[in-house]
């Protein structure tokens, strides 16, 4: 149960790239930058621009947003300069993961066709793969995210 | 491994990475969070991770920098910038209980 896009949904959000596609605010889309906090509500966003960085605290409902997930996290903390090391502390094993995102992803697509809002994947670049995710997909207490059993939005 | 296994993977990186940025608070958030996850998924968190961090504080322990590291015989005491102690054996004569679980304890 790798981060692929089926469970985006259920995994840790904090730590991950993300880009606000759509928002009820007009000043929020576009903003990107990685998952810092996350509450039941909320996504707290940090913004590196030239040098200093800023937190935008981000409603969950109203906006969509879009992840992209790496090879493994490792990848994506060492793109951001934050902590090299860590890339040395990843297993091996995630290597392969990629590819089982992209399979899996080809086929959410193909079977869940019938609703645009979720898991549009589009990939971009070598290992990245991009997650749209309707925000209200994402309203829960953090720790509670993951028990929703099954990757099915009806609960 | 599951996802809420995975989920605390990467939340101990995460702190470990805020930890190095010196964003104790930001790591304890990780902490917490990973505490509270492996608690409501019945999970035991990794040993690394109970070694690491406070359990009074929950701060991510950085070894001279918010945590003093000394031994005595036959265990280590690691004191978290709180006060608390930490213990644990070292060493591997007589057969600790904690034994059993070193296949997890890859540096
Ligand atoms: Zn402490």
């Amino acid at each position: 149960m790798a981060l692929t896009p089926e469970t985006l949904p259920r995994h840790e959000l904090n730590g991950l790239p993300v880009r606000i596609v759509e928002s009820d605010d007009d000043s929020r889309v576009g903003l990107e930058g990685r998952v810092v906090i996350e509450t039941t509500n909320t996504l707290s966003i940090e913004i590196r621009e030239n040098g200093d960085s800023r937190v935008v605290m981000v409603p969950k409902s109203g906006s969509t947003f879009e992840f992209a997930i790496t090879d493994d996290a490792a990848d994506a903390e060492k793109a951001s300069g934050t902590a090299s090391k860590l890339a040395d502390t990843q297993p091996a094993a995630t290597d392969d993961s990629s590819a089982a995102a992209d399979r899996a992803g080809g086929d959410a697509a193909g079977c869940r066709g019938d609703d645009p809002s979720r898991d549009r994947r589009h990939a971009a670049g070598e290992g990245v793969a991009y997650v749209t995710v309707d925000g209200s997909r994402l309203l829960s207490r953090p720790a509670r995210r993951t028990e929703t059993s099954g990757d099915s939005p009806w609960q | 491994m599951d996802i809420a296994a995975e989920r605390i993977e990467r939340l101990h990186e995460l702190a470990r990475a805020a930890a190095t940025e010196d964003d104790h608070d930001r790591a304890r958030y990780y902490v917490r969070l990973a505490r509270r996850v492996a608690e409501r998924n019945r999970l035991a968190l990794p040993r690394k991770f109970r070694r690491f961090t406070c359990d009074r504080c929950d701060a991510y322990l950085r070894p001279g920098r918010n945590a003093r590291v000394r031994l005595q015989d036959g265990h280590v005491v690691i004191t978290c910038d709180c006060g608390a102690h930490a213990r644990y054996p070292y060493g591997n004569d007589d057969g600790n209980d904690e034994a059993s679980e070193r296949e997890d304890d890859t540096p």
